[in-house]
């Protein structure tokens, strides 16, 4: 536990090292939802104004979810850049497990998230509402264990890809296909319904349901805008989707740094 | 003149090699007309924007014109990290020569990238005037240089690349959404008159309304009057073109980049 909580450490350390960074990515999920939520209120329909009050009540929730993706999936590009420099040489003499080494990775990754959401987070509640405290620690949970999911998935990634291009060429299109065929900028009903009338691959109406990060916006949705329903299944496909990538991500990283 | 060419040929070489760079940029385009764009026209009230799946996907392209010339400003902060400006101030090429070159080069570059996909969303948004569009295609050319010499007069001002990473992501962020590549001017406006206000005077708002006056759809056209837009264009590209020469020769040389 100690030396996970060393890897924790450094990789903090190396996560404030971009403050101004952080700060301008800050900026950019708040323009979204400060300027693009804004004008979109004035032009959705009332449909999604009468079930969710306003576009921006609507995406709030979504962009504490959108940050706390792009931040999770940082720690890929940083094990990506150590596996070209061979800084992995490095991280296998450290005196501790490889499993320590690995699960470490994937923690700090799931944290920092989790630590950069919390701002994004706060202007959701302040803007649309507090949840309760049950429902306040349910969205945390659910929301660490998709920071957990998203570190492990940007993890794989990167000890798969050889440069740095093929990482950021991966990553984006993880990153499009996730964002957009979720409901974190729509309603999933939308996206159901397009389907439904044929003008949306049935393949993609099935990755928007079970794609985590609909279910973790639909959640906090459900909490400070009583909809959609709250599920339970929700809760069930962020755990599958984190416990999955959490532990192939620790082993595949094992077997890369390992290899010769 | 044959100077100028060199230069400019040069900074088209350089952006092809970035092919993962370019190979992203395109999953991103396809994927915004494809999945952003193909659903979110279905939860807008189609009193307030009529067509918008036409309508985004002429924004669309203006905001990937943007993000491809402001790139030349990241090749300067390479070039400088690799010694490579110090070869480039030695070769026998004025500073105007220099800048200007790269001024163009930034912008034509970006505009070789976006013609296929320009050429996408005509295809999606459908049929064109073809005098108006070879004019806003004339006004989209001067965006690009105009957009270059701004990435360029910024980068050699701040010679920073993490901030300049920032600032250009905090400025693309505010000057995307303050326009009309996503929404109507009447819109905007009435969700704020101070948002109103910044788009009403925005390079991006002119080249998104004359792209979409360009394919002559009734229901995507925002501005009947071509002229202010196309005034407005040439103003953003006068400026950062011939104000960007006049800095970039005072900042060039001393070095401090960082």
């Amino acid at each position: 536990m100690k030396h996970v909580i060393h890897i924790l450490e450094h990789d903090f350390r190396n996560f404030f090292r971009y403050k101004w960074w952080l700060v301008g990515l800050v900026s950019m999920n708040l323009a979204d939802l400060f300027i693009m939520a804004v004008v979109y209120n004035h032009m959705v329909s009332s449909e999604v104004t009468k079930t969710y009050k306003s576009y921006f009540d609507f995406f709030a929730p979504g962009l504490a979810v959108t940050g706390l993706f792009a931040s999770a999936f940082m720690i890929g590009r940083e094990v990506n850049m150590e596996r070209r420099r061979e800084v992995h040489h490095y991280m296998l003499s450290i005196p501790m497990t490889r499993m320590e080494l690995a699960i470490g990775r994937v923690l700090s990754g799931g944290l920092r998230g989790m630590v950069y959401m919390s701002p994004l987070l706060l202007t959701c509640f302040v803007f649309v509402g507090f949840p309760t405290i049950p429902q306040f620690l349910v969205v945390l949970g659910i929301l660490f264990l998709l920071a957990l999911g998203i570190s492990g998935l940007s993890i794989a990634i990167a000890v798969s890809t050889s440069s740095l291009e093929k990482f950021i060429t991966a990553r984006g299109l993880v990153y499009y296909t996730l964002f957009f065929c979720s409901s974190v900028f729509y309603p999933l009903s939308l996206i159901q319904e397009l389907g439904q009338d044929g003008k949306f691959p049935s393949v993609l109406v099935t990755l928007a349901e079970v794609n985590p990060l609909s279910s973790a916006s639909d959640t906090i949705r459900s909490f400070l805008l009583g909809s959609p329903a709250f599920s339970y299944y929700s809760i069930v496909n962020v755990m599958v989707f984190s416990a999955v990538f959490t532990l192939s991500a620790a082993f595949a990283y094992i077997k890369i740094i390992e290899r010769k | 003149m044959n100077k100028l060419l060199l230069v400019i040929e040069r900074d088209v070489r350089i952006f092809f090699q970035y092919k993962f760079l370019i190979i992203m940029r395109a999953i991103w385009f396809v994927s915004q007309i494809a999945l952003f764009g193909l659903i979110a026209s279905r939860m807008i009230n189609l009193r307030e924007v009529p067509d918008y799946f036409r309508y985004y996907v002429g924004g669309l392209s203006v905001m990937t014109l943007y993000s491809a010339a402001v790139f030349i400003g990241f090749d300067l902060y390479e070039e400088a990290e690799h010694g490579v400006f110090e070869y480039l101030l030695s070769l026998p090429v004025s500073r105007q020569q220099l800048v200007l070159g790269r001024s163009i080069g930034g912008g034509l570059r970006s505009f070789i990238y976006v013609g296929p996909l320009i050429a996408v969303s005509l295809y999606v948004i459908g049929a064109i005037n073809p005098i108006s569009f070879l004019i806003s295609l004339f006004a989209l050319f001067l965006f690009a240089f105009g957009v270059s010499g701004m990435s360029i007069t910024i980068a050699v001002i701040i010679k920073s690349s993490d901030r300049f990473d920032i600032l250009m992501g905090v400025l693309d962020a505010l000057i995307v959404r303050l326009s009309t590549a996503m929404y109507p001017l009447a819109i905007v406006q009435a969700s704020s008159p101070l948002y109103g206000g910044i788009a009403n005077f925005n390079p991006v708002t002119y080249a998104a309304d004359l792209f979409r006056w360009g394919t002559g759809i009734e229901t995507i056209i925002t501005s009947q009057n071509p002229l202010m837009p196309l005034l407005g264009i040439i103003a953003f590209f006068g400026f950062f073109t011939f104000v960007g020469v006049v800095i970039y020769d005072k900042r060039i040389e001393g070095g401090g980049w960082q």
